[in-house]
């Protein structure tokens, strides 16, 4: 048996949920950068072209982060939907189950679904803007993408926004579980700090949701 | 201690013959049920009425009703023993529900307890689990004396808090993924906390989790529902210590095949 | 048959006895001990001690156990601690003073060299249990801790919270674990022993029912270890659990081992009070509550005021009273005794009348409320979830409930019974504790049995004997089972009109009222004529359903009254014959003026060992006259 459970880490319930938990972690970071390089929206068009420009100069860096990004992204979601469907098997079919109101709550037990959403929101949020409409713009005599104009516009319609919003909502819930529960599975639970974790993973969740979803509403009101 | 004000509940109890038949639920009353009566001794009396009707008892697990065994188990309305914090079902008393109210009585449910009969259930997996590393190898005989090991009272009262667990298996029935993880993090983190534990502390995260995946139980996903049902008020943050336990042992522990040499 | 009685006391001072025994026992080598195979019977602290430490020695282990899973054997219920010399507290404590307060507390019925060497490996438990990981309280400093518990005037309990049965199980059980993954203990779970199997005078074997599928099943072995607990529960409410039963005692009792000292039961005097017909069980509260709880009554009779309206001036502090010198803590027998004589002459309280008082008001009011709740708090939630009432502010209501049973399966100094190769550990055996236990004593002498003295003996025995090869195809399985398989279809076919928690509750009322804290000739007749007309009217109207291909909880539950009803009846004889009060047994004849038990010890300083001689005719009372050498008999006193 030794032999088999010193190989079973990347087979096993802990060691695949320490690697849920670190590509969650990793993605929390990226929507942290995400989110300050689009609070440059607020600032005017120029800013935030000029920062979308320099991203894309990066050129085969870019291509390197993308490609970690995304491979962090398939990892978490290939993990946690794997764990999913086991522990969907796992689990008592009991005729009769409700929870003691002292233990889940709604935002663990909608991982799964809030999960589904991201994706999708994923998917399309890459498709209508990252892959949207290429309006091309000057800046100080630098040819380089109105991605400004892309965003803006593709928040005139209140579908988009209230899409956006309901799916930000689903951020929100998605990483105010994670966030905590990350360090849980890391071994990181320590009671001297985990009440405070808990609470930082709260304002995580509050702050990475409102700014997104803030900004869309911004961009609706702003017009183009 | 009042004895009055007798209660009429109305229960729908999980009846199954065996591990393979169909079950169903089935609605029985019972009457004269006293406030002071645990709810155990209620079943009694619904049990002594199918004795005395010619059918077939409703078998379920019990034994100390003391709330230490850890035998006794049942959801009771959807909840593992009850619901109510710090309770084990045998302790629960029918002070705790209203006359004319239904209960619903289901067994423990998990892939890895499988259903003996009625409310019945084989949790033979948590053996399975403790036999994989759940102990200290100290031999009868090889003790020092018992102070010549120094173990600060924090950290003696926190091992006692994760060795308080019972084995009943409610953190399993009531995970929403049938995880193991609380029963198994209480002993891992119970034997980590101590210095006698040390030396086998790697092996045994590595072992016990191992054993735990390959018996279907599932994936801890911190609803921390466990920790809410479990009880005796087990903390999650045993799994925590479970966890880095077991990452540290997967990353460094090492044991290379060596004969032990004929002497 | 004649019954050989011969205790095999080894010769020489009692501090050398079980050193010198060590020595001249046969030992069987390493590579020997492989072939052969012992059954342990139970996994409480006695047979999972046992089981784990005969495995490690490199035997192969048989274990059986009643419950799903070896870790909810009774033993887990024990609260308070486990006693242990080791003087740690620096009070004076030592070897010979754990032994002398051990045989006094037992009232001197019991044999001075086992009770030495209980004492002896005391120390090493304590040792044995936290190399396991026991979490024992400690200090600040790191080490141990220890608490006072009845009939002794040194700190001597180890404990872990108000949960140190659980934590000595869990001890032998992972000790247990660690052996069955190694595959030298064969795990046998929800299994009941229906038979023992002797083939030319020695246990060879038993027969146990597969609980869940009804099937007898047949094992074969060179010993048979049986660690199966105590009896309590002959008297239906009593502190054990719902399993605990006298059955595969009482089927060795009937293949010729001798049964000593029946009626030896403690009565424990702090549990919750009976309230209501429907009743299942008895709680204990840990005696541990009497280091800082006040037992008392009104003086008044009758008085139904609340207990906090009731004056200082109007309140009998009864035990601090009679007994100055160990007050709230006297011993069990006698601390429950002067309970009941309260509640006869009046004084009790709560609904019933049948309670004291245990008062922590001085308690929290001396330390506060926060020490108070980090010693005793588990024990005041579950008092208030089993009453509604708290604790804290209101004092607890308590009164005596059977708790332990000191008599059991006779043994000699090996741990043997009178059937050659039977071993009897724990509450099981008679050997220890004389006519009363002292509070945390159980505990110890479970684990000395099963991790210090039978694996020895065990050995002496396997290399000493000539045993000749057996398979469960020997016509002696064959006629074991055939006995069982009748019984119970006896036991289905009476249909008739009552159940047999019925009887047993009928039962029970017998023993509390007529073979409990107190008795006398005259009710013990009753009960005799009783218990013996109950028996014939189980036998013809015993109502049972289903059959034995089934999980059928209400056969099991009747196989064990049967034989409940069969004990019973022994215990009363046996309570009829002492004639002569001693710990926990208490013959209203003899007393003093003052209400204290009155030994005869010209006539009584023995085991009575009681032969099984046929369904049809009366048992024999044999005797293991007592020998004291090292303590002079005294009068017991806690004054």
């Amino acid at each position: 048996m030794m032999t088999a459970a010193v190989n079973h880490y990347f087979r096993s319930s802990i060691g695949r949920k320490h690697l849920v938990a670190i590509t969650g972690l990793l993605l929390c970071g990226f929507l942290v950068g995400h989110l300050s390089g689009n609070l440059l929206l607020l600032v005017g068009p120029d800013a935030f072209n000029i920062y979308a420009h320099k991203l894309i100069s990066l050129g085969p860096l870019l291509y390197v982060i993308e490609t970690v990004l995304a491979l962090v992204f398939l990892v978490h979601l290939y993990l946690a939907a794997r764990l999913n469907i086991e522990n969907r098997q796992a689990r008592g079919k009991y005729t009769l189950k409700t929870r003691t109101g002292r233990g889940t709550t709604l935002m663990s037990a909608s991982m799964p679904y809030t999960g589904v959403v991201l994706l999708v929101f994923i998917i399309l949020h890459l498709m209508n803007l990252k892959f949207g409409t290429n309006y091309q713009t000057q800046v100080d005599g630098v040819q380089m993408r109105d991605i400004y104009r892309t965003t803006v516009e593709y928040f005139q319609s209140p579908v988009s926004v209230a899409w956006y919003v309901f799916a930000m909502a689903c951020a929100g819930f998605h990483t105010a579980h994670g966030f905590s529960s990350a360090f849980q599975s890391l071994g990181l639970n320590f009671p001297k700090y985990y009440p405070k974790i808990k609470i930082i993973s709260y304002l995580y969740a509050v702050t990475i949701a409102g700014g997104f979803a803030f900004l869309s509403i911004w961009c609706y009101l702003k017009g183009v | 201690m009042a004895t009055t004000n007798n209660m009429t509940l109305n229960l729908k109890i999980w009846r199954q013959k065996n591990q393979t038949s169909e079950g169903k639920l089935v609605d029985y009353r019972v009457e004269n049920v006293s406030p002071d009566m645990s709810f155990l001794e209620m079943i009694d009396v619904l049990n002594d009425q199918l004795v005395r009707k010619g059918e077939d008892t409703v078998a379920f697990d019990h034994d100390c009703r003391e709330g230490i065994c850890g035998m006794c188990s049942m959801m009771i309305n959807g909840k593992a023993h009850g619901g109510f914090k710090n309770t084990t079902t045998c302790q629960v008393h029918m002070r705790l529900y209203k006359d004319g109210d239904t209960v619903v009585i289901e067994p423990f449910r998990a892939k890895a307890f499988p259903i003996v009969k009625d409310l019945t259930v084989d949790r033979g997996a948590i053996d399975k689990v403790m036999a994989a590393g759940g102990f200290i190898t100290a031999n009868t005989g090889n003790a020092p004396d018992a102070n010549a090991m120094l173990i600060p009272k924090p950290v003696a009262d926190e091992a006692m808090d994760a060795a308080a667990c019972i084995g009943c298996g409610a953190c399993v029935a009531s995970c929403p993924n049938g995880s193991g993880m609380l029963f198994m993090g209480a002993k891992v983190s119970q034997l980590a906390l101590l210095p006698q534990g040390q030396p086998e502390s790697p092996k045994r995260a590595l072992n016990m989790v191992y054993t735990h995946d390959t018996l279907g139980f599932g994936n801890c996903t911190t609803h921390a529902e466990c920790e809410a049902t479990c009880p005796k008020g087990i903390s999650i943050e045993h799994i925590a210590r479970m966890n880095r336990e077991y990452l540290k042992a997967a990353f460094t522990y090492h044991e290379k095949n060596r004969s032990e040499g004929a002497g | 048959m004649s019954f050989n009685l011969d205790p095999k006391i080894p010769a020489g001072p009692l501090s050398e006895k079980w050193d010198k025994h060590k020595f001249e026992m046969k030992r069987v080598n390493p590579a020997n001990k492989r072939k052969f195979t012992v059954i342990v019977v139970g996994t409480g602290l006695a047979g999972g001690s046992a089981s784990a430490t005969l495995a490690e020695l490199g035997y192969n282990v048989l274990s059986f156990c009643i419950q799903d899973t070896p870790r909810r054997a009774h033993s887990i219920a024990a609260q308070g601690g486990i006693n242990g010399a080791k003087n740690y507290p620096n009070d004076g404590d030592s070897v010979r003073n754990l032994f002398y307060d051990t045989i006094k507390g037992g009232d001197y019925r019991s044999r001075e060299a086992n009770v030495y060497r209980l004492a002896q490996v005391s120390n090493n438990i304590i040792d044995q249990m936290v190399s396991q990981g026991v979490p024992f309280a400690r200090e600040y400093g790191g080490y141990l801790d220890n608490r006072s518990f009845g009939g002794a005037q040194v700190s001597r309990t180890f404990y872990a919270r108000g949960q140190t049965g659980q934590q000595l199980l869990l001890g032998a059980y992972s000790g247990m674990m660690k052996m069955v993954a190694k595959g030298k203990i064969k795990q046998f779970t929800r299994r009941e022993m229906m038979d023992l199997v002797v083939i030319n005078g020695k246990a060879r074997g038993i027969i146990v029912k597969n609980l869940i599928t009804g099937e007898l099943e047949r094992y074969a072995a060179d010993a048979v270890l049986l660690c199966t607990g105590g009896y309590g529960n002959v008297f239906y409410l009593s502190t054990n659990a719902q399993h605990s039963n006298v059955t595969a005692a009482w089927r060795c009792y009937k293949r010729g081992a001798g049964f000593a000292n029946p009626c030896f039961t403690q009565i424990h005097p702090t549990c919750i009070p009976v309230h209501g017909d429907y009743q299942s069980k008895l709680t204990l509260m840990s005696e541990s509550l009497r280091n800082d709880g006040r037992v008392w009554v009104p003086k008044k009779k009758g008085d139904t005021r609340k207990p906090a309206d009731i004056p200082e001036e109007e309140r009998d502090y009864y035990l601090e009273r009679i007994y100055p010198s160990f007050g709230n803590l006297a011993p069990r027998d006698v601390s429950s005794r002067q309970a009941k004589f309260r509640c006869d002459e009046g004084h009790g309280v709560g609904p019933t009348k049948q309670a004291v008082y245990l008062d922590f008001r001085d308690a929290i009011k001396r330390d506060g409320k926060e020490v108070i709740a980090a010693r005793y708090g588990n024990l005041f939630e579950m008092y208030e979830r089993i009453t509604a009432d708290n604790p804290y502010n209101t004092p607890m209501m308590i009164f005596p409930a059977v708790h332990y049973t000191m008599g059991g399966l006779w043994v000699d100094y090996n741990l043997q019974s009178t059937v050659p190769g039977l071993h009897v550990l724990g509450e099981a055996n008679f050997s220890d504790h004389g006519a009363n236990r002292l509070g945390a004593s159980a505990l110890m002498q479970g684990l000395a049995d099963g991790y210090f003295v039978a694996p020895y003996t065990i050995s002496n025995y396997l290399a000493s004997t000539p045993l000749e090869k057996v398979t469960v195809d020997d016509n002696a399985f064959k006629d074991a089972e055939q006995a069982v398989k009748l019984q119970t279809s006896k036991l289905l076919g009476i249909k008739g009109s009552r159940t047999a928690t019925e009887f047993h509750r009928t039962l029970g009322h017998y023993m509390w009222d007529y073979v409990g804290m107190s008795r006398s000739e005259k009710g013990l007749k009753t009960a005799l004529d009783g218990i013996r007309k109950l028996k014939e009217e189980f036998w013809s109207d015993l109502k049972l359903n289903g059959d034995t291909s089934d999980y059928n909880l209400e056969l099991h539950r009747a196989a064990r009254v049967a034989d409940f009803i069969e004990l019973g009846e022994l215990m009363a004889l046996d309570a009829l014959e002492r004639r002569e009060s001693c710990g926990g047994h208490f013959r209203e004849e003899f007393q003093t003026a003052d209400n204290e038990a009155k030994r005869d010890d010209e006539n009584f300083t023995h085991a009575a060992v009681w032969e099984y001689t046929g369904s049809n005719s009366s048992p024999v009372r044999h005797k293991e006259e007592l020998v004291f050498e090292n303590v002079k008999l005294a009068t017991r006193s806690y004054k």
